[in-house]
């Protein structure tokens, strides 16, 4: 295969953000749901890198988008008046991924000692154990968490402080999707993608096979969190300009990654896109429609997608355009 | 030079020792057989070969390297192959992938990259006949099929040592004097030692073999040319027990 041909299917992802960022920035009010659509779409495509390549099934990875919140939150609650300016955005991200890159590190090097459904028990405990020992250490202000919405004004003006909050953050959650469906892609198409899918099928033949499995699960894993890190860090702290242990740590978003991989389809690349607008859709139309019914609803129907598809719905258009033109652009 | 040697090699499972305190070698190019009866500890040799799991006690020696603390994959960089008695091809991927996976983390992988791994996947493909599968995922194969991609991904690795484990169980006498002569076919041209595993095909393992090691309880029974391993009055015990005159002695 040529090298542009291997990268084609990169084409329908970025058609689809600039179709969902055009839908947000064009029509007035839209802005709102489609940040939020964005936000599933990044932490799922964050979240495939892991689960959808390797199998595996980490239930607190939302620990990971909690540290790199605080990772963002720290250093405009602690630096704003030093003048920093923008910079102190730069330094948030690049201390969230460090956050998340060390968390990952030290949960992988345990963690991924084990298979399959040991490796999701070990891992639930991750986001709680963290969300108790910021609260029981009181570390970074415990449970009372980080409320830096005048911090954010001190460092960067109240005008650019509502436009951070109201515009860039969204702005920076899509291309932390991108990133995510992009570093995806080039996993695929290079040795790491091939380890993967092997260690996905099986992992001691893979082993057999000369595939030093632990390396590449780490290397999946570590890409995956310091991405959950970066998102947390935009989506979260910057958005909303505070940050409380009980709600970065919340398991509940590691099960809406789960259900965003699963209704588009594991491992594929298009599949977190369309999973995360199904959710996101779903979800906020019968919020509308069935103001709490929504949950009544919407579990069966998750449950019946993934009892049609259980490929999810882009692997099985994927099997669909297999000897078609479409082949080389849906994966 | 011996390609591989085992020193007093031994394998516990709790109380049951698998693996009792066996030597032997195994030289460059050869055909060896494997046998015994079921439960004899071949699979669990085979694995403590290519280091699925560790020896207890003994030393495993690959080209004069010690390798007895290596994992599979580092093994499998020196140049060990190895095939599955089920198959066990990585379903999802198609036949070219599963054996360009092989070209790639084989014995020359670090040199080997996506692009040149699909090419000698085509090379393999073609030896093995599946031509027409190449882009199907190996999942759908019909078992014989899988056990040949499997065969075509350990050649990709480009082993020095092939460890197949029951080659040939399952299939019906034509297709095992098909599959000598394709394992011999791959020898010659590739020049790499096999080590076939069989539990009690016979008609394989005297036209495959030059030399058959029999296990029995885990130790090891013989280690002789075929045909002389093959009329061993103490093989044919172990396969069809003591004559009947004995029983009385």
């Amino acid at each position: 295969m040529k090298n542009t041909e291997k990268y084609l299917p990169v084409i329908p992802v970025l058609v689809a953000y600039a179709a969902l960022l055009a839908y947000g920035v064009l029509i007035p009010g839209k802005w709102q749901i489609a940040s939020q659509l964005a936000f599933y779409c990044a932490l799922g495509q964050a979240f495939n890198l892991f689960m959808g390549m390797t199998g595996y099934v980490d239930f607190g990875y939302v620990a990971f988008l909690g540290v790199g919140s605080y990772g963002m939150a720290l250093p405009i609650y602690h630096l704003s008046d030093k003048g920093l300016g923008l910079w102190l955005i730069v330094i948030g991200i690049f201390l969230a991924a460090v956050f998340s890159f060390i968390l990952s590190l030290a949960v992988g090097a345990v963690a991924l000692r084990l298979r399959g459904a040991y490796f999701a028990i070990a891992t639930i405990g991750v986001n709680e154990g963290f969300r108790f020992l910021i609260e029981g250490a009181r570390i970074w202000n415990g449970s009372e968490g980080l409320l830096f919405f005048l911090h954010m004004r001190t460092a960067f003006g109240k005008q650019t402080a509502t436009a951070i909050s109201n515009y860039w953050a969204d702005g920076m959650v899509f291309a932390v999707a991108i990133v995510a469906a992009i570093m995806t892609l080039i996993y695929m198409r290079n040795k790491v993608g091939y380890a993967l899918t092997a260690l996905r099928e099986d992992e001691d033949a893979a082993k057999v096979m000369g595939i030093n499995v632990t390396k590449y699960k780490i290397t999946a894993f570590i890409t995956s969190a310091v991405l959950a890190g970066i998102l947390g860090a935009t989506a979260w702290s910057l958005k909303y300009s505070y940050v409380y242990p009980s709600d970065v740590f919340e398991i509940h978003y590691t099960v809406e990654a789960i259900i965003n991989v699963l209704l588009g389809g594991a491992g594929t690349l298009l599949g977190p896109l369309v999973g995360g607008i199904i959710y996101g859709v779903s979800k906020y139309f019968l919020a509308i429609i069935l103001p709490g019914f929504q949950l009544l609803i919407f579990a069966p129907v998750i449950i019946a997608i993934i009892v049609l598809f259980p490929e999810g719905t882009v692997g099985m258009l994927k099997k669909k355009v297999i000897g078609t033109p479409l082949e080389k652009y849906i994966i | 030079m011996s390609l591989l040697r085992c020193e007093n090699v031994t394998k516990r499972f709790g109380g049951l020792v698998a693996v009792d305190d066996v030597t032997f070698e195994i030289k460059h190019g050869e055909i060896m057989a494997i046998v015994g009866p079921n439960g004899a500890g071949k699979t669990t040799m085979f694995n403590l070969i290519n280091g699925v799991f560790p020896a207890d006690e003994g030393k495993i020696w690959f080209e004069d390297m010690d390798v007895t603390d290596f994992p599979a994959y580092k093994r499998a960089h020196l140049g060990m192959g190895r095939t599955f008695q089920i198959p066990r091809p990585f379903s999802s991927a198609t036949v070219q992938e599963n054996i360009a996976i092989g070209a790639m983390f084989g014995a020359s992988g670090s040199e080997t990259s996506t692009d040149m791994a699909m090419e000698m996947a085509d090379h393999y493909i073609d030896l093995i006949g599946l031509k027409e599968h190449r882009d199907k995922p190996a999942g759908g194969l019909t078992p014989i099929e899988k056990k040949l991609v499997e065969i075509a991904r350990a050649l990709a690795m480009k082993p020095k040592l092939l460890l197949m484990d029951e080659a040939m169980a399952g299939m019906n006498p034509k297709d095992i004097d098909e599959m000598v002569v394709f394992i011999k076919h791959i020898r010659d041209t590739e020049g790499i030692a096999i080590v076939a595993m069989v539990e009690h095909i016979m008609r394989a393992v005297a036209g495959l073999a030059e030399r058959v090691i029999v296990m029995h309880q885990g130790a090891l029974l013989v280690d002789e040319p075929t045909q002389k391993a093959l009329t061993d009055p103490r093989v044919i015990e172990v396969y069809l027990g003591k004559p009947p005159e004995d029983e009385h002695a």
